[in-house]
């Protein structure tokens, strides 16, 4: 005999999502029309492609580290003017400190729809209206990062401060009060981990802005793409996998560094 | 005594890190010629250009959108469903408790690491030329880099069952395949929902960029009609887009809520 051990009715919805998945799947990729001559012409370019890619050459590496240096930067500054704005911002928003709930709710409304709107497309704005460069990239980004910021920002501050801020409101603090003295201090060592955290996202966004053409790296990895110049693609991709890779070990090394320091 | 030094030594590392942030900031306002004036004029101008140039919306041809809307939908749902059963079985691969061998594991870490950190549209316009335009190598796109996101993640929530199970399991003298269904999969379920879930509400983000390198979706729209100078009907798309993002939100996380 059998003795059923999983519970029944979470069981029998897991295979409804699954069926859902099924029933969904099905007309979609008929709807899609895929044609597999394509697939397969696809397939067969790559070997031909591949033996390119292995004639990796050093010429371009001069030029490339200096765009990818440009990237870096680009995202840096835009980090760093983002901070700015949106420290001073997110005590407006965050309900324990808002000094106003209208105009914390009206900001909140805001940030929403900026962070749905995908970074590519506010930097293709930007180049829009600015033109090509890097000084499009950074006001681009600023708008997207600055959101993600101020939201983080906030719900840390919600989650930490309240106490902090009715303490210091209780004995006649001002609003400079609660968050000079009693919340940033405090909060600070939280705020750089998310920090780095964006940091290691805005570089990995950067890379591709040259796409849409917005300077740095992408730029020339775009024209390696289009001129079908498959070895100093492969190089620059080379390049930006180690670059990310070892920011995203750096931001890891920072976050559990500051993490050991908070529990002390 | 010695709690002051340890003040002072505190303050002056503080005071060497702004520092030398401060000198990086330099830096890089020499190194890109950073223009402070175009900076703080650029800024208006931008701000101008989305209200004057983006309001109001074009709403002339909005079932011209229906198509690139429907697309954008049903490239997530494919894309989503290739990338779960690919990134399942890469996952299972590579989480410690069910792979099959170590250096498998490493290989395969290193792989998917480079998926993910080499740029998403990067492989995308990629796979344009190699596929040529149109929606496949957009879907192939999704999927190469939803395979290699959803193989970490799933991989990340098998490496946190309990191990006790499976220790029960070898116990017993449990099959590889046993030990999957009965050990792995009952606890691996919620994860693999909720990031397959999230996977989709990325697709669909991905998919409005998509377009832009010429792999189809509603991306598609909004290159073109920016490429147009036709910025109210972009505001139309952007909208349409916002709402599609939101709205799928909202649907995966009730379901969310209904299964978890």
């Amino acid at each position: 005999m059998k003795i059923p051990i999983s519970h029944r009715s979470t069981q029998r919805q897991q295979r409804l999502f699954f069926l859902g998945m099924l029933v969904l799947f099905i007309p979609c990729l008929f709807y899609l029309d895929l044609s597999y001559g394509q697939f397969a012409s696809g397939l067969e370019r790559i070997p031909d492609m591949a033996r390119q890619m292995m004639h990796l050459s050093f010429e371009e590496l001069p030029k490339m580290l200096r765009e990818l240096l440009t990237s870096i930067i680009i995202a840096f500054l835009c980090v760093v003017l983002s901070v700015l704005i949106s420290l001073l911002l997110a005590f407006v928003v965050a309900r324990a400190t808002t000094p106003n709930r209208y105009v914390s709710a009206a900001l909140r409304a805001m940030i929403v729809i900026i962070r749905t709107i995908p970074t590519t497309i506010w930097v293709l704005l930007a180049v829009a209206s600015m033109g090509f460069g890097p000084m499009a990239g950074v006001v681009g980004l600023l708008l997207p990062t600055i959101a993600f910021l101020i939201r983080v920002f906030s719900d840390q501050i919600d989650e930490a401060g309240r106490d902090t801020a009715e303490a210091i409101r209780s004995v006649g603090g001002t609003w400079w009060h609660v968050v000079c003295n009693g919340l940033l201090p405090t909060l600070l060592t939280g705020f750089l981990a998310l920090i780095a955290f964006k940091f290691e996202i805005t570089v990995a966004e950067t890379v591709i802005l040259g796409i849409v053409g917005a300077g740095g790296i992408g730029v020339l990895l775009q024209g390696y793409i289009s001129f079908y110049e498959f070895a100093p693609l492969m190089l620059g991709m080379l390049l930006v996998f180690i670059t990310l890779f070892l920011l995203e070990m750096g931001t890891n090394l920072i976050r559990t560094k500051l993490a050991g320091k908070g529990s002390k | 005594m010695h709690a002051e030094a340890a003040t002072r030594q505190r303050k002056a590392k503080r005071l060497a890190s702004v520092a030398l942030l401060l000198i990086a900031f330099l830096f890089s306002i020499w190194y890109i010629r950073f223009d402070w004036i175009a900076f703080v004029t650029g800024i208006p101008i931008f701000i101008r250009f989305l209200a004057t140039d983006f309001f109001p919306p074009n709403l002339s041809s909005v079932s011209d959108y229906a198509k690139p809307v429907l697309d954008t939908l049903a490239f997530g749902i494919v894309a989503t469903c290739f990338s779960a059963l690919i990134g399942s079985a890469v996952g299972l691969m590579m989480a410690r408790p069910t792979t099959p061998s170590g250096k498998v594991r490493v290989a395969l870490r290193g792989i998917v690491s480079f998926l993910r950190n080499v740029p998403f549209l990067l492989w995308a316009s990629l796979l344009v030329v190699l596929f040529g335009v149109g929606s496949l190598p957009g879907i192939l796109a999704l999927i190469l880099f939803g395979s290699g996101f959803l193989a970490r993640v799933y991989a990340e929530s098998i490496e946190e069952i309990d191990p006790d199970t499976l220790e029960a399991l070898d116990a017993c003298g449990a099959t590889y395949w046993q030990r999957l269904k009965h050990g792995v999969f009952p606890q691996f379920m919620p994860g693999f929902i909720t990031w397959t879930l999230f996977m989709f509400e990325l697709t669909i983000r991905a998919s409005a960029v998509l377009g832009l390198v010429g792999a189809g979706g509603i991306g598609s729209k909004i290159k073109q009609t920016m490429d147009l100078f036709q910025y109210g009907k972009t505001a139309t798309v952007i909208t349409i887009l916002i709402v599609m993002i939101l709205a799928v939100e909202l649907v995966t996380q009730k379901i969310r809520e209904r299964l978890i």
